[in-house]
């Protein structure tokens, strides 16, 4: 309810202080609009003005009649801060002249200039929730593609493209990559489009990204797989192991991660089929399977220490 | 012979020129040519009355007539005519004087041959497919570049310590070249008429394995384009493109090369299995791959590929994989 307020707002600003308490900090009760001085109880500034919304607004459901005058929060970070004012459709009887028409029509070209932008917004924000990614990423993949449009070095390529390929790229700075394939699930685009306007905007925007591990994404297929955390652990040591020692070298890591589940699903009591994990994976079966044969050798050595297996070693699958 | 020829409107004035692009020949197919030219008497025959099409006063070069008789071969370097026996005279001068000096240059410079002599090292030259122009032609030891006619094939290298060259020479896998014949050209035609052409709306070519054999080939092809009836001319013969390929002999450790080397290479192993790396100093792209392949494009001239592989070698060599 009573807010205390900033000390000193800005030097620009008149300081309101009391005047017999200089160096007290006002207190603002904001309901009767009054500054009061803690110390003797003087009210120094009244008639402050509030700012906030009249209502307040729990729930966004009746977006029909939101008695909120001040509107929608800001997105000052990727509009260009828009202080257009849109004259919506008329409700009334008046807003239609005699032949039913409505008055004033134009609601076109609220921002011309963003419209592509706010489209791609759209488009992002459709593709990362049908994989369920979380707000920082898509926060992320805006601000890349503010920066792609800004530039405008790509501006011929489909802004879908673009905005997958700044989708990739977020998921791989957050850490948490995504591969291609699973991009292009959720995108229209093809995976070579995706590929190249993802190099052009690491080259336009002058940035690099890690490159992937096996790792990276271990914990998302093995849950999709219902494998327990056992056997993601041992497939996470597997897969690293089997780089370590350069038994696969050449082999895309999602490869190499798709034959150590196997491996590792193979040694346990939840034994999943090469076809279902490259169901998951977006390798092919005989990726799995070649990948498999190669680090399938020193299998001993691969599994970590305290596994326990339901299949021992020798009895593993042999393909 | 397949031929790639840019279609033109009908319609467009004569004095636009068009673009012959060659591609692939064989050493096979040079022979088949030979042999065909051998047997185009009775084309060749009834065209020997010029029709307004041919040059004037240019003697027609009929393949039945021995080598040397008739002609007068001019020592002309860029000449425009299309006589093949002339560019065969020129290339076997050059060869000689290529010998000549090679043996002089044995004699003074000792040993620090390369070990990479063309054709002889174990690094058979393979024929790539590309979908741009080249003339290829697989004859060993034809290959002083064009512009610079006495360069030798294996480039001599000045008396450094072993250490330091790479002893590894990259061999030339296909050359991209265009030359513009000057006169407007009906495809169909030449389709119908000429020997081993196709007829799709955009012909392609493929590669020659050196710059005189690339350069001979294109001539060729406009040869045939003449006798087919069109005042084919010779000009702007240029090549656009180089590719080589060769093997630094052990594996690399891709993932070390793009950390260090970010802003040149390109390493996503989703995309493609090798690491691309692109050259600012001589401007080459070079495909690097884990086993120690190494394939660089995008030259010009023989020696941006071979500056372009010395400034590499010692980079790979420190990121070689020690297991």
């Amino acid at each position: 309810m009573i807010e205390c307020s900033r000390g000193s707002v800005g030097d620009a600003l008149p300081k309101v202080q009391c005047p017999n308490h200089p160096d007290a900090l006002l207190v603002e009760d904001y309901r009767a609009g009054d500054m009061i001085c803690p110390e003797c109880g003087l009210v120094v500034g009244d008639r402050v003005i509030d700012v906030g919304s009249e209502w307040r607004t729990f729930s966004n459901e009746k977006a029909t009649k939101d008695p909120s005058r001040v509107g929608d929060a800001q997105n000052p970070l990727l509009n260009g801060g828009d202080l257009t004012t849109m004259i919506s459709k008329g409700t009334g009887a008046a807003s239609f002249d005699e032949f039913g028409n409505s008055k004033y029509q134009n609601r076109r070209t609220m921002s011309s200039s963003d419209r592509a932008m706010l489209n791609a917004f759209k488009e992002i924000s459709t593709m990362a929730d049908r994989i369920n990614l979380p707000r920082n990423i898509i926060d992320r993949t805006n601000n890349l593609f503010k920066q792609v449009y800004e530039q405008k070095s790509l501006k011929g390529r489909s802004n879908d493209a673009i905005a997958s390929a700044c989708l990739y790229i977020a998921c791989r700075q957050e850490g948490v990559p995504r591969t291609f394939k699973e991009i292009c699930a959720v995108s229209r685009i093809s995976k070579k489009e995706i590929g190249r306007c993802f190099k052009l905007i690491l080259k336009a925007l002058e940035t690099s990204v890690d490159l992937i591990t096996t790792g990276d994404f271990m914990s998302r297929f093995c849950s999709n797989l219902g494998l327990p955390k056992q056997v993601q652990m041992a497939a996470t040591y597997i897969a690293r192991k089997a780089v370590e020692l350069d038994l696969v070298p050449g082999r895309s890591p999602i490869s190499v991660a798709a034959a150590a589940i196997y491996m590792a699903s193979q040694a346990s009591a939840e034994k999943k089929t090469q076809k279902e994990i490259g169901d998951i994976a977006g390798v092919a079966d005989v990726t799995i399977r070649q990948s498999y044969r190669l680090i399938y050798p020193r299998a001993a050595d691969l599994f970590p220490p305290d596994f326990k297996f339901d299949t021992p070693v020798d009895k593993l699958p042999q393909l | 012979v397949i031929a790639a020829i840019d279609r033109r409107d009908p319609s467009a004035e004569r004095s636009r020129a068009a673009r012959l692009q060659f591609v692939r020949l064989d050493s096979q197919d040079i022979t088949s040519c030979m042999e065909q030219n051998n047997s185009l008497p009775p084309f060749a025959q009834g065209l020997a009355s010029p029709q307004g099409a041919m040059t004037p006063g240019m003697p027609i070069f009929s393949p039945m007539m021995p080598y040397g008789t008739g002609l007068t071969p001019q020592p002309v370097q860029n000449t425009n005519s299309l006589s093949l026996l002339e560019e065969q005279q020129r290339q076997q001068q050059q060869q000689q004087q290529q010998q000549q000096q090679q043996q002089q240059q044995q004699q003074q410079a000792g040993a620090s041959q390369p070990q990479g002599v063309p054709g002889v090292s174990g690094q058979t030259p393979q024929l790539y497919h590309s979908q741009t122009v080249t003339t290829t032609t697989a004859l060993p030891g034809n290959t002083p570049m064009y512009t610079t006619p006495l360069t030798p094939m294996t480039p001599i290298t000045p008396a450094t310590p072993a250490s330091e060259s790479s002893g590894i020479v990259p061999q030339l896998q296909n050359i991209v070249s265009t030359v513009n014949l000057g006169c407007k050209l009906d495809l169909k035609t030449i389709a119908l008429r000429a020997r081993n052409a196709e007829y799709n709306p955009k012909m392609v070519c493929t590669g020659a394995k050196s710059e005189e054999q690339s350069r001979l080939a294109a001539r060729k092809y406009a040869r045939v384009v003449q006798k087919l009836g069109f005042p084919a001319k010779f000009l702007d013969f240029k090549i656009q493109n180089m590719v080589g390929s060769c093997d630094v002999k052990f594996p690399i450790r891709l993932e070390g090369l793009v950390l260090t080397h970010q802003q040149f290479s390109s390493y996503e192993p989703e995309l493609f299995p090798g690491l691309i790396y692109r050259m600012i100093k001589p401007r080459i792209v070079l495909l690097i791959f884990v086993s120690g392949k190494v394939v660089l494009t995008g030259a010009k001239v023989r020696a941006e590929i071979y500056e372009a592989f010395e400034n590499i070698y010692p980079i790979l060599k420190g990121f070689r994989k020690t297991t």
